[in-house]
């Protein structure tokens, strides 16, 4: 896979000081007062490359040096107040900051890509800002009131990651990655609506942050189909879904009662039984491959029975597993955090779909970096409706992963291969 | 509600079908198949005559009406090059159906392909496919149609929300082609080639279903509000025989300006309904009690039961015609063979058209005569359908081919004609 020209560097170890994390939003505001000063001239200087790449293909290198240093800073003063990083960025865009980028020299570019440069990355800081609000995402550095940024799926990592960097010294891995995710999808937006790259941002989680565990998890999503839509299909989606939702409406009422006699017995027992984890897993995967063919990650019609292995997005279900019985009493307060979360990720879903829509409409594909956000998304709601049915023990694991070998979390589709090979992990 | 609806007083029928299904005959037809054959084509008969069965005199003498007599020339030019430019959509709107769902019963088994579902569930998903194409083809007509509307302001839809709304509106289609689908599918995994026996009774129930359940499926109603008219309802079904039917208003004033009333339901859902534009000062208080007793009478001889009778004369041998004709593809227990049973059905539909038509005048003959019986105002009656002619642009005496093909009234001619003929006849008792 080529290497994107705007890429995240990672090399943050997790440890974080209490009294930083907790003073975190006032320790950032003399670099937003900086940063708000960089703007106004990245502003004017965004306007003058804007008409010189224009007129000669390609930005001149010390307007795109100044501009990518500025994006660059941005990058580390948001890491800092969203908890991705520990030390204060300063006032210079370091070069050895935990979270940081690496932009490439400037390249030539299609003057049609540049004269329509906005329109065109509106799709992307769309999805920008789904992902990391309007507080992360603006790089203007002026606070918005207001905003949908606690929604967002960084503003929810960040609520959650204060109080486990505060009460643990140490942020969860899967939350900080979540939030570089949200940044690297952020800078690469910035990226190319600044001229620094006419290569359109990529959403594709696995690419996005470097050095993603693997992992091998209870309830996990293996990727087999590959990007090819059906245009038919593809239009009428969201309708042919229709039979579908009223199957699963009407389980729905069985899975009511069947996960309240599952949580009795859990709680007795100290596992799920195994014919109602059966049903339930079964309920789970049904639900999952739905939500796969209507949000576009999968291409084909589901069937109705959520048998495993039925369909090519697959969501895997491992046995029932002994289970701790104060999580399984104290299940409902403790998936609440878990829900928030899969809240945001559903957002991201639900926009990668829509945009997905028009490109599969248009190109007869799935752009790779959408489905695999929106699997990402699929993935974290299905273990956390797994979690709180009782089908893991497992906490949901809330950034991107890679599959450990030999079963994979997410894997690379085989649209980057040769066709006839074997689709190629991550 | 047929393409000529605004001009009608329709009984909501519930006959039109809409299933699935298959002869299964055996290799070797044999005498006793033949016996049968013949013995269904009798019963057939039988329970037709039954339901074609009229109120209305037989060998009434319609006097000669001229539509000139009744509407201006400019009128009637008007309505008529109104009327052409729609029946003509229409008729290649259907040209281009029966074009599109024939080529999808010869390629559509390609879109096997985007499932992964099941026997039962491919077969869903090729018959919902069938239906989104059929959605795609008729699309410009229909807009060419709400184009044309539009142009003579008897529609005031603007063009995307008559898509969006003609888009989402599939939802209800895919879910019942779905139900229908999975009935005979079911059946023909499991009866083979005999699946249409079962499966037509079954459609009927669901259609009976249906029609008992129509007044909940209406939207945008409120119940009549205004107190003379509810008394005048309440002594129409006096005199028609009719208790406990509830009338309800029908806001479609934002959509078309064509006035129009209906009635379904059976026992306790019987409803009349009428649209919000029929109410709105064009029509005096006697036409609108006339078109009242027009819909009560469509309930007081039981047309919505009628209804589900037709439409069971038209699955029991569509639903055998769909498993004989899909036997070369497999059967019906296939997915596979749903884009030919598809066609088979939509060609059957639009071949029983006009079948289906002479039965729905019948029946609004017998409703306006049992109106007259029951309101005895001949010149209300003349007045009310002059109104509806010309507030919906309605052309009184159609071309044949179109009073044959899509008109499920009879024409404004003969509906004044009748007035006359029951007014003659009262005068001589």
């Amino acid at each position: 896979m080529n290497e994107r020209p705007v890429r995240l560097v990672v090399s943050d170890d997790l440890e974080r000081g209490r009294a930083s994390v907790f003073f975190r939003g006032l320790l950032a505001l003399p670099c937003f007062v900086w940063l708000g000063v960089w703007t106004f001239a990245a502003f004017l200087a965004a306007v003058v490359n804007w008409i010189v790449t224009f007129l000669r293909g390609r930005s001149p290198a010390p307007l795109h040096s100044f501009l990518a240093r500025f994006v660059r800073y941005a990058t580390q003063v948001f890491a800092y107040l969203n908890l991705a990083a520990q030390p204060w960025p300063g006032f210079d865009a370091r070069r050895d900051y935990p979270v940081d980028l690496e932009i490439d020299p400037p390249a030539k570019q299609s003057r049609w890509t540049v004269l329509f440069r906005l329109p065109l990355a509106l799709p992307a800081l769309l999805l920008a800002t789904i992902l990391a609000g309007t507080n992360a995402n603006n790089y203007t550095g002026r606070a918005n009131g207001l905003d949908i940024g606690v929604f967002s799926l960084l503003g929810v990592a960040v609520l959650l990651g204060w109080f486990a960097a505060v009460a643990r010294a140490r942020m969860p891995h899967g939350l900080r990655d979540a939030i570089a995710y949200a940044l690297s999808y952020s800078a690469q937006s910035w990226s190319y609506l600044l001229l620094l790259t006419d290569r359109y941002p990529s959403s594709d989680p696995l690419t996005a942050v470097p050095g993603l565990p693997s992992r091998s998890d209870p309830i996990r999503v293996a990727l087999e189909d590959d990007l090819r839509r059906s245009r038919l299909t593809v239009l009428f989606r969201l309708l042919l879904a229709v039979p579908h939702y009223v199957v699963l409406t009407l389980w729905a009422l069985l899975v009511v009662p069947a996960a309240i006699v599952n949580w009795l017995c859990a709680l007795i027992l100290g596992r799920s039984p195994q014919p109602l984890h059966r049903f339930l897993a079964a309920y789970l995967r049904y639900q999952f491959n739905v939500s796969a063919f209507v949000y576009l990650v999968g291409n084909p019609f589901p069937g109705f029975t959520g048998a495993e292995g039925s369909y090519p997005i697959a969501l895997r279900v491992a046995e029932p597993s002994p289970q701790g019985r104060w999580t399984v009493l104290f299940r409902l307060p403790l998936v609440l955090p878990a829900l928030l979360i899969a809240n945001a990720y559903g957002a991201l879903t639900a926009v990668a779909a829509v945009l997905g829509w028009f490109a599969a409409l248009a190109t007869g594909r799935m752009p790779l970096g959408l489905r695999n956000a929106g699997a990402l998304g699929l993935r974290y709601t299905a273990q956390t409706y797994g979690y709180l049915l009782l089908l893991t023990s497992a906490y949901p694991y809330g950034g991107p992963c890679l599959e450990e070998a030999p079963t994979i979390a997410i894997r690379a589709a085989p649209i980057m291969t040769p066709a006839g090979s074997p689709p190629a992990a991550i | 509600m047929s393409r000529r609806a605004p001009a009608a007083l329709a009984a909501r029928s519930p006959g039109s079908d809409d299933s699935t299904g298959a002869i299964g005959a055996p290799r070797h037809p044999s005498r006793l198949l033949l016996l049968a054959l013949i013995g269904g084509g009798v019963m057939w008969i039988v329970a037709a005559h039954y339901l074609s069965a009229s109120t209305v005199p037989s060998g009434l003498h319609l006097p000669h009406v001229s539509a000139s007599s009744l509407f201006s020339r400019s009128f009637l030019r008007r309505s008529a090059s109104y009327q052409r430019f729609l029946d003509i959509d229409g008729l290649l709107g259907e040209m281009a159906l029966l074009l599109a769902l024939g080529l999808y019963a010869w390629r559509g088994h390609r879109f096997m392909r985007e499932s992964a579902a099941g026997r039962i569930g491919t077969g869903i998903l090729l018959g919902m496919l069938g239906f989104a194409i059929v959605w795609i083809v008729e699309l410009p007509f229909g807009l060419a149609g709400v184009w044309w509307e539009r142009r003579h302001h008897i529609s005031h839809q603007g063009y995307v929300t008559w898509i969006v709304q003609s888009f989402f509106s599939l939802g209800g289609l895919f879910l019942f082609v779905s139900l229908a689908l999975l009935v005979a599918m079911g059946l023909a995994g499991v009866l083979r080639r005999w699946w249409w026996a079962v499966a037509a009774p079954v459609f009927v129930g669901l259609s009976l279903l249906f029609t008992f359940l129509t007044p909940y499926l209406i939207s945008r109603t409120t119940p009549l509000r205004d107190p003379q008219l509810l008394a005048v309802a309440r002594r129409l079904q006096d005199r028609e025989g009719v208790a406990h039917v509830k009338i309800v208003v029908q806001h479609v004033d934002r959509y078309t300006t064509a006035p129009n009333a209906e009635s379904g339901g059976l026992g306790p859902t019987r409803t009349v309904i009428l649209w919000n534009t029929l109410l709105n000062g064009r029509f005096d208080e006697r036409g609108i009690e006339f078109v009242i007793a027009h819909e009560l009478g469509h309930l007081a001889h039981d047309h919505p039961l009628k209804g589900v009778g037709w439409a069971a004369l038209f699955l029991v041998p569509a639903a055998a015609l769909i498993a004989l004709l899909t036997r070369r593809r497999g059967g019906l227990a296939r997915p596979e063979a749903v884009p030919l049973a598809l066609f088979v059905l939509v060609a059957l539909q639009l071949l029983a058209a006009p079948l289906q038509n002479v039965a729905s005048r019948r029946e609004e003959a017998e409703a306006d005569w049992s109106a007259l019986r029951a309101t005895r105002d001949p010149a209300a009656a003349r007045q009310a359908f002059r109104d509806l002619a010309v507030t919906s642009l309605a052309d009184p005496d159609p071309p044949t081919w179109t009073y044959v093909l899509y008109d499920s009234h009879p024409t404004i001619v003969q509906r004044v004609a009748m007035v006359y003929a029951w007014e003659a006849r009262s005068r001589r008792r």
